[in-house]
């Protein structure tokens, strides 16, 4: 009897363990059964691609907006406006208004026609939650949108806003869905979308949220087709499982910053298997003080972090030169940025002056400094799937312990990093400037806004004393007319924030591509946040 | 012959973990170097004289590591083993002594969570309160102590229906005195064998956890944050997850053998 029983205790779970290993198998074989007649570009990311409304921001990912949502114009090389679903444009009243003639020729996924109606709807949509959007200045600025003929839409603006056609081409949030994808409230932002229909050239296939995403190229798209059939974008939240997978030939490509590890890069570049590409410097990585807390608030404090730091170990051997080293904020090439400053040059004994200036002072028999009791403590917030931040936070937290400083190293996984950050609940973060289109101009106007679509930097820096002062400058010089003046003013809130030491750049952060040597045209793209999924192309 | 191997394997398992507890203690002064100073220049060298394993990804001394990790991972198994024994020798003797709603309350909560598998749990704990060794040490009490508590509450049913603390009963003595006095001294030398055998498992959640980021935080050594450090540099340097990884293999196996051995020459049953 009692045999009988293990026999069909074996046998049941024998069952179950076969119908498991089925369902995953299942799914393997549909992306694998759409491999063999067609041409299936996969690569990988760290998290889920959202739910792809273009009005919305996290947990959408950029890449994946841009994939199947478009602006009325483009941002070319070297910041080039060209004509995008608008095929032209013109630009009256000194810059109060814009008149774009839209391409008669684009059609929405779903088969509904594109036109001057669909825009102003979409631009309506956007305004009417104006507060959610309002890190881009142009938000405000818009005073009506008109349709003025079917393919004719007129914008007119509260002031001259010399930023206006560069903030039309972001990923978002003013991008277009169509009629029949927006929800019976009309509000995008709230309500999100009943489908992600787009006039981009990728249509969402398929979407298994955390699991992977699979696109197909959108059949009736205007511009030139993309050259692969379909792109299955796996998500894999660690850079490890990401290098084996592309070993064992499930990806076809690793793209993006900070997605493998510098050393991961290095081996697989130099196994001579695979194609390595580094793109042009393109944001800047850098750490933020948070100077609403206590220690924070203290300038002594924040210089001393910027002497103690040593940029040059961080570059030589945690980036192996990959990226170069950074000094100022936004690297010196961009428009308006380049500013002369001193840069923090990396010496201890000066730092140890400041913290004991400051009234951080050593403890015999203590390893960390104390000031009245407490130990200099500093909580240094980073996200635990990347590499790159991970082994920096070590190195900090190692270095600054020579000082005395004791840095606590709080990971957690993005997420919760983002509302963490958000929240203030930290001393130093991680983060990165925003790159093309975005710096400096949107990227210091997010400074001034605590919009979901801005950053910590609104909280973080809300502790100096002359917040509003720079707040009222930013605003001022996004609305300055001549070139002259905006150079001038550019440079007056640069050398402020460099002076005042709130952020500690490290170095010009890069994308990095290694992919199949099967693999052809992948380029970087002018907005940094773009994949290139339609010019690559696979040979067999 | 059988009785020979019990003890031989006895004896060498009890010998390795002398020798890893000694390490353990002894790790501050036998370390040849500070576990936590970052020197990014010296990067995954090789074994040298300076450094007779060689060094991690930041520079540190992989020896002092391992010595504070195996520190790191035997002092968070005692304490929580200590706190979970703690816990539940008296919940386990109050329920099996007292009976009635009490005891049937105890079995529902136990089922409830011995239904899940423990390590899942715990990682939902840790989860949820955020990564800290703090939280790490709480989690693995709150899913272990039930297991403990259980056992111990089906060991004072059966001593509870023996003639002496029949006999004690009978003469007045208080249940206080009597679980003090007659029953602790009976189940104690099971409940410990089965700590011993338990430590094992407890320090390989540990390091599960470490390795997951959950755990013990950074700087701190311990075995499985190490091994997970060591990721990114596994194929161009092995060795760097492979001693950690040893290091856990011998000690989770001399702790499971010793438990056992103990078991089988205590003579103690293994019920549960």
């Amino acid at each position: 009897m009692k045999k009988r029983n293990i026999w069909a205790v074996s046998l049941i779970v024998l069952t179950i363990i076969l119908a498991l290993a089925g369902c995953s198998q299942q799914d393997e074989n549909k992306i694998a059964a759409t491999k063999d007649d067609k041409k299936v570009f996969t690569f990988s990311w760290s998290g889920d691609i959202g739910d792809l409304n273009p009005h919305t921001y996290f947990p959408n990912e950029f890449f994946s907006q841009a994939m199947v949502y478009e602006s009325l114009v483009y941002y070319g090389e070297d910041g080039e406006i060209k004509p995008w679903l608008a095929k032209s444009w013109d630009v009256l009243e000194d810059g109060k208004e814009y008149i774009f003639h839209l391409r008669d020729d684009v059609k929405f996924s779903d088969g509904s026609a594109f036109n001057a109606a669909i825009v102003k709807k979409n631009f309506d949509a956007v305004l009417a939650n104006r507060e959610q959007h309002d890190w881009i200045d142009l938000i405000n600025q818009i005073k009506t949108t008109e349709v003025i003929d079917n393919y004719t839409f007129k914008l007119t603006l509260h002031h001259a806003y010399y930023p206006t056609l560069q903030e039309l081409t972001y990923v978002r949030p003013l991008r277009f869905v169509a009629e029949s994808a927006f929800p019976a409230s009309g509000d995008t932002f709230t309500d999100g979308l009943t489908a992600p229909i787009g006039t981009g050239p990728w249509v969402l296939k398929e979407h298994k949220e955390n699991e992977y995403a699979i696109f197909e190229s959108n059949d009736t798209y205007w511009g030139e087709k993309p050259k692969v059939d379909e792109v299955v974008v796996k998500v894999i939240t660690d850079g490890e499982s990401r290098v084996l997978a592309f070993e064992k030939g499930e990806l076809d490509m690793i793209f993006g910053n900070g997605v493998i590890s510098q050393d991961s890069f290095k081996f697989l570049k130099e196994s001579g298997k695979y194609e390595t590409k580094i793109s042009e410097p393109t944001a800047t990585r850098t750490l933020l003080f948070n100077t609403n807390r206590e220690t924070m608030s203290d300038k002594n404090i924040r210089l001393a972090l910027q002497h103690a730091f040593d940029k040059d170990a961080v570059i030589d051997n945690i980036f192996y030169g990959i990226e170069r080293k950074a000094d100022t904020l936004f690297p010196q090439n961009l428009t308006y940025t380049n500013v002369e400053v001193d840069p923090y040059a990396y010496d201890v004994e000066k730092a140890t002056a400041l913290l004991d200036e400051a009234g951080w002072k050593t403890v015999k028999g203590k390893e960390f400094r104390e000031k009245d009791g407490q130990p200099l403590q500093l909580e240094l917030l980073f996200i635990s799937t990347d590499n790159i931040q991970k082994s920096i936070a070590e190195f900090v937290q190692g270095d600054l312990r020579k000082i005395g400083v004791d840095v606590k190293l709080t990971s957690q996984e993005s997420n919760t990093f983002w509302t963490t950050a958000f929240d203030g609940h930290y001393d130093i973060l991680f983060t990165a400037t925003w790159a093309n289109p975005f710096d400096p101009h949107s990227y210091l106007a997010s400074i001034t806004t605590d919009s979901s679509g801005g950053g910590p930097d609104y909280y973080a820096l809300s502790g100096l004393s002359f917040k509003k002062e720079l707040d009222t400058r930013i605003k001022e010089v996004l609305l300055t007319t001549t070139e002259e003046d905006r150079i001038k003013q550019y440079h007056q809130i640069l050398t402020m924030l460099h002076e005042e030491a709130v952020y500690l750049p490290i170095s010009y952060q890069s994308n990095i591509a290694v992919y199949k040597k099967n693999i052809l045209g992948v380029d970087f793209l002018p907005q940094e946040v773009e994949i290139p999924t339609t010019t690559i192309d696979m040979k067999n | 012959m059988k009785t020979f191997r019990q003890h031989s394997l006895l004896i060498v398992s009890a010998t390795v973990l002398v020798i890893f507890t000694a390490v353990a203690i002894f790790a501050p002064f036998i370390a040849p170097n500070d576990p936590y100073y970052v020197d990014l220049t010296q990067k995954l060298q090789p074994s040298s004289k300076g450094y007779p394993l060689g060094t991690d990804h930041l520079g540190r001394c992989q020896l002092s590591r391992l010595l504070f990790g195996a520190r790191t991972s035997l002092s968070t198994a005692c304490i929580v083993m200590s706190i979970t024994f703690c816990i539940s020798v008296p919940i386990g003797i109050f329920a099996g002594y007292m009976g009635g709603i009490i005891d049937t309350w105890f079995i529902r909560i136990c089922d409830m969570l011995m239904a899940f598998p423990s390590f899942l749990l715990s990682l939902a704990f840790v989860g949820m309160l955020g990564p800290s060794y703090g939280h790490l040490i709480l989690a693995m009490v709150c899913v272990q102590w039930v297991f403990y508590a259980r056992f111990i509450r089906g060991m004072v049913l059966s001593v509870k229906e023996r003639s002496f603390v029949m006999v004690a009963r009978i003469c007045g003595t208080s249940p206080f005195k009597i679980a003090i006095k007659h029953i602790v001294p009976t189940i104690l030398s099971s409940v410990i064998v089965l700590l011993f055998m338990d430590i094992g498992g407890v320090i390989l959640s540990i390091s599960g956890l470490s390795f997951l980021g959950l755990g013990v935080q950074p700087p701190n050594a311990e075995l499985g944050m190490m091994i997970n450090d060591s990721k990114p540099y596994f194929r161009s340097h092995p060795m760097q997850m492979m001693y950690p990884g040893l290091i856990i293999f011998f000690v989770v196996i001399s702790f499971n053998v010793f438990g056992e051995s103990l078991r089988q020459w205590l003579q103690v049953e293994r019920r549960l």
